[in-house]
């Protein structure tokens, strides 16, 4: 590869992953979740943040800061304290990675100047470079492993740049190995070092030499033929001692790479008059600078922003946060979601998930629909059926804090959760009884006249007509229900009484019971049950008409834009 | 005595001092508890899908039955819920085979063996008075003490059998064994208001007020409690509320049982969360 052109990818790609990052770190500062971030700028929320660091670094909570680097972001302690797999498996990816890029991707600038006689044909660099490959690999498999081990039912949110990304390293790493075993095996490399350094390419006159890299530095000669004699081998260890020593340890140590080069060896010939060398390096380096311009995009972010979450909540340990802290702590939060599962096989309402078929109850979810209604991509094209299963997962949460208390990089999920709701009402897409609320019960059994409605839920009470046939119409529910009781103005109180809504039942007028007020301000404190003389299951029932009610207006609520 | 304790959701991230001092006093009694991998009970599914609220009711029953357990839970909602889907699944054959057959798909199933108790009708009959009046070393006596009894574990009585439903006596019992003094008050087995808290902010609060009020009219300086719901709602009402001061002053505080039984015991604060 030509210099120039190797300088212009590399700090092309440079350019591409500072920019990326500079984008995604002001997203922090401008992306709003929760009523409360409308009314906090952008500046406001700068300069907090700010604020805020420097009075950490210059107070008590400085301690608390240094202690999360080291046993939370270095030591990982909270997905230590949760999954022993993966978190082998992430120290093992983490250390691999950092261990390639300090002595092998940046040698030139690091090992070189901190080791004068740095080589990465010698040791320890040649094992070092294998057994950091090797870590990446498992630990990538043992993540993996663990993820499969957490099947919530529903396949995981992803992104089509993660999975590019996850190529991108696989190619890395096994380019590398390969063009390193090539270049053990490659008798056009041996020959390319004589002439450098001994200036002969003659076979003959090299015989010693090529006896010695033969049989011990596995370079695969096409032409050396069996029985080569000891005595040649000496000669060709000594012309080694003078020429290529001080440069080529014995490549076993690569060990990966070294065995590859066994196995590539019948094919050595056809590779270099193929240029894998040059092919190979090509792959390899632009596989790298690909990567490095797309990290900032992909998932592969939360490598900046969970560091970054982590301390701040190290921070936060002794201070409460401003509303700007909050929005900017929660627009973080975002990014540093690495969509591991844990928090949704921990989930309280997981099997409520399934049975209902909605993956937006599950947090891992729950976390992209918040980061899209936040970009304003949720509900572009107006309120559709993925909005209403969102909302649904949203107001379905029973607010039990296990995501929050699980999550391995400590994100504030229940204060994200409450926010999102927050938004989402605001953005017409409430809680139930908010929205059922919102049109009279003439109005919605008005729309539901229009409309033919979509299979119901069983409601084995409200649709038999033994359930309220020997209501007498006593009124003893209305007498002890309390929220007729309290209903003391039109604004607030009840619309129908238990006992009408126990007679429009009996008069077949189902639909008109489904939205009223009664059923949905229903207190549920079984009074009128327990009370009722003829044993009618009232409450039952209007718990059965809430869950009709949910699917037949839900299915007329709206059609094709905001309520 | 061994029971899987079933803490829901509101405890554990609302009201940690609940499952705190209730371990401590069952501790103390000779109760033991064993944690399962419990999900929520269904009681907020079940505003949507009579199907859902079971499933996920089911769901922890079948948890129980395979540990060999019995379940016992401090929160009243979750206990009346529990209560509810194993009458459903009594009532209901079609229901219960859809529900067995979602079941099935874990790995799980359900018998019908699995008992729920809560947690004040365990220490009144189960553990009984008697044992729970031997535990008390400081008898808390000048406290007048309002019992809040909570719809969900009085009402249908049918379905929870908790205690006579017009006329319970099992937590002025329980109450009385601590020292304190159980006072009669007329809304004492009123609702707390929290349900409709979410559908109807105003008429909730006028519901938890007029409870309050009452208690402090008739005397109490304590509503104890035995259910998060509750206590949470009464709590948020006296904490956030300026009318709620105005009208019942601020002299009424709330406590919740296990509470007010390990103070008796002679536990410390610390030792039951507060």
């Amino acid at each position: 590869m030509t210099p120039a052109l190797f300088r212009i990818a590399l700090y092309g790609s440079l350019a591409i992953c500072l920019l990326g990052l500079l984008w995604r770190v002001s997203t922090w500062f401008h992306l709003r979740v929760g009523p409360d971030a409308c009314n906090v700028t952008v500046f406001q929320r700068l300069i907090t943040a700010v604020r805020g660091a420097v009075s950490v670094t210059f107070s008590r909570g400085l301690v608390h800061v240094l202690r999360a680097f080291f046993v939370d972001v270095v030591f990982q302690n909270r997905l230590f304290a949760r999954e022993k797999l993966r978190w082998l498996g992430h120290q093992l990816i983490l250390t691999g990675f950092t261990g390639l890029v300090l002595v092998h991707a940046l040698a030139s600038v690091l090992a070189g100047k901190l080791s004068p006689g740095y080589q990465p044909t010698l040791d320890p660099y040649m094992f070092l470079r294998n057994l950091a490959g090797v870590m990446v690999f498992v630990g990538i498999a043992m993540v993996f492993a663990g993820r499969r081990r957490q099947q919530t039912g529903f396949p995981q949110s992803r992104r089509p740049i993660d999975a590019i990304f996850v190529a991108l390293l696989g190619t890395i790493l096994v380019s590398g190995f390969l063009l390193e075993a090539h270049k053990i095996a490659s008798p056009r490399a041996f020959y390319r070092m004589t002439d450098q350094f001994i200036g002969t390419t003659d076979p003959e006159e090299l015989k010693p030499l090529r006896a010695l890299w033969a049989s011990e530095f596995g370079v695969a000669f096409d032409d050396m033929g069996d029985g080569i004699e000891p005595a040649v081998i000496a000669e060709g260890r000594e012309l080694h001692g003078d020429a290529c020593a001080s440069c080529h340890a014995k490549p076993t140590s690569a060990f990966i790479s070294y065995t590859a080069a066994k196995v590539l060896a019948p094919l050595s010939g056809a590779l270099d008059e193929a240029r894998a060398d040059t092919w190979l390096l090509y792959l390899h380096l632009f596989a790298c600078f690909i990567g490095l311009a797309l990290l900032p995009f992909s998932r592969f972010f939360h490598a900046v922003a969970d560091p970054v979450s982590l301390l701040v909540n190290g921070a936060a340990r002794e201070r409460e946060f401003s509303s700007a802290g909050r929005a900017s702590r929660r627009a973080l939060a975002l990014d540093a979601c690495v969509h591991c599962g844990l928090c949704d096989s921990s989930c309280s309402v997981g099997p409520l998930a399934r049975h209902l078929g909605n993956p937006a109850l599950l947090p891992s979810h729950k976390i992209v629909a918040t980061g899209a209604h936040a970009r304003r991509r949720l509900l572009s094209h107006g309120i559709g059926p993925d909005a209403l299963l969102v909302s649904e997962g949203a107001f379905q949460c029973t607010d039990c804090g296990r995501c929050t208390t699980r999550c391995p990089v400590g994100l504030d999920l229940a204060d994200l959760w409450e926010a999102g709701r927050g938004d989402l009402a605001i953005a017409g897409l409430p809680a139930p009884s908010q929205w059922v609320q919102a049109r009279s019960a003439f109005a919605w059994a008005e729309s539901l006249d229009s409309r033919s409605t979509p299979d119901a839920p069983s409601a084995p009470l409200a649709s038999d007509r033994r359930t309220f046939s020997h209501c007498v119409q006593c009124q003893t529910c209305t007498n002890v229900c309390p929220v007729v009781a309290h209903s003391i103005d039109t604004e607030h109180g009840v619309d129908l009484t238990p006992q009408k809504v126990m007679n429009l039942l009996r008069l077949g007028m189902l639909d008109l019971t489904l939205g009223s007020r009664m059923v949905w301000d229903c207190a549920t404190c079984y009074q009128c049950q327990e009370n009722c003389p003829e044993g009618v299951r009232v409450t039952d029932v209007m718990c059965e008409l809430r869950g009709l009610a949910y699917h037949r207006l839900g299915s007329v609520r709206n059609p094709g834009g905001p309520s | 005595m061994k029971f899987a304790l079933f803490v829901g959701c509101k405890i554990p991230s609302r009201l940690p001092a609940y499952e705190i001092s209730t371990r401590a006093v069952l501790g103390r009694l000779g109760v033991s508890l064993v944690d399962l991998d419990f999900t929520c009970c269904g009681y907020p599914a079940r505003n949507i899908s009579r199907d859902a609220f079971v499933l996920a009711a089911a769901r922890n029953l079948a948890l129980a039955e395979r540990a060999g357990l019995d379940v016992l839970t401090p929160c009243k909602c979750c206990f009346g819920n529990l209560r509810h889907a194993i009458r459903f699944l009594g009532e209901d054959e079609a229901l219960r085979s859809r529900v067995e057959k979602a079941l099935a798909t874990e790995g799980l199933a359900w018998s019908g063996h699995t008992e729920v108790h809560h947690l004040l009708p365990l220490l009144a009959r189960k553990v009984g008075i008697d044992k729970v009046t031997a535990s008390v070393r400081l008898p808390q006596t000048g406290m007048r003490v309002a019992a809040q009894y909570g719809c969900h574990a009085l009402r249908p009585s049918n379905v929870t059998r908790f205690d006579n439903p017009m006329a319970p006596t099992i937590f002025e019992k329980l109450i009385r064994a601590t020292g304190a003094v159980a006072i009669n008050w007329p809304r004492r087995l009123d609702c707390c208001g929290d349900p409709l808290h979410e559908a109807n902010g105003p008429l909730s609060e006028r519901i938890t007020l007029a409870k309050l009020a009452d208690a402090r009219q008739s005397g109490a300086t304590t509503i104890c409690t035995a259910c998060p719901h509750c206590h949470l709602r009464m709590d948020a009402v006296l904490a956030g509320s300026t009318s709620a001061s105005a009208e019942t002053g601020t002299e009424i505080k709330t406590l919740l049982y296990p509470q007010l039984l390990g103070l008796a015991m002679g536990l410390a604060p610390e030792a039951l969360g507060m």
